[in-house]
């Protein structure tokens, strides 16, 4: 079980190392990215990420579990970035291996909407010239 | 019981107080957390609206009763509703 919040810039090497595991015949990485525009169509440059760390890492931590119960994966993985991202850059990856694909596809997806509501962390919209935070 | 609460901001409670962190008076008649609130949005207008929305955790676990009495060292997070992702 693999759960990550900071500033290191993301790795897709690394999360698949995480989820490494013979015995797991699917595994599945997802990436959220930073979008060019904001929800009504306004450029961006950057979104701002903060987290509470400690209780974003307690929640994602229990979402781990909550995976492994319901899906059967083998192990997960989470790590979301914080700090300013420009568009385009990777904010978050979850994966999920599992003994077959639809857990691992199943549990990678509950991961990341369980990951919007549950960790306790949020974005700011940068714009050319102004701001504005978001609560999606 | 007097002492000191330290209270964490965050996002849209952040922006509205304008600091990230408060240290707060506890008075020797003691505060709940609704006092506790009551007098945040008093100190900062803006952050009223905030709080109506927030959920409050105390020493790193989410309050359900308002009514809880707070104590010296308390550590109080403001959480405006989440957009992580």
């Amino acid at each position: 079980m693999t759960v990550l919040v900071g500033r290191r810039p993301l790795s897709l090497e690394r999360a698949y190392r995480h989820l490494g595991d013979a015995s797991s015949g699917g595994v599945v990485l997802f990436v959220g990215r930073v979008r060019p525009e904001d929800q009504r169509g306004r450029p961006l440059v950057a979104l701002d990420y903060e987290a509470d760390v400690r209780m974003a890492v307690g929640a994602l931590r229990r979402l781990e579990g909550e995976c492994a119960r319901r899906f059967g994966t083998r192990k997960v993985f989470v790590e979301h970035r914080i700090g300013r991202l420009r568009v385009g850059t990777a904010s978050v990856i979850v994966g999920a291996a599992a003994p077959h694909r639809a857990a691992a596809f199943q549990a990678a997806r509950f991961l990341i909407e369980c990951l919007k509501l549950e960790a306790p962390i949020w974005k700011t919209d940068r714009y050319r010239s102004n701001r504005r935070t978001v609560a999606r | 019981m007097a002492g000191r609460l330290r209270i964490l901001l965050f996002a849209t409670a952040r922006e509205a107080v304008g600091e990230s962190t408060l240290s707060w008076p506890l008075p020797r008649t003691g505060l709940t957390a609704r006092q506790l609130l009551d007098a945040l949005g008093k100190a900062h207008p803006k952050l009223a609206p905030v709080l109506s929305i927030s959920r409050i955790a105390r020493n790193g676990a989410y309050l359900t009763l308002l009514s809880t009495p707070l104590t010296s060292g308390d550590e109080i997070a403001i959480h405006p509703p989440f957009s992580g992702g």
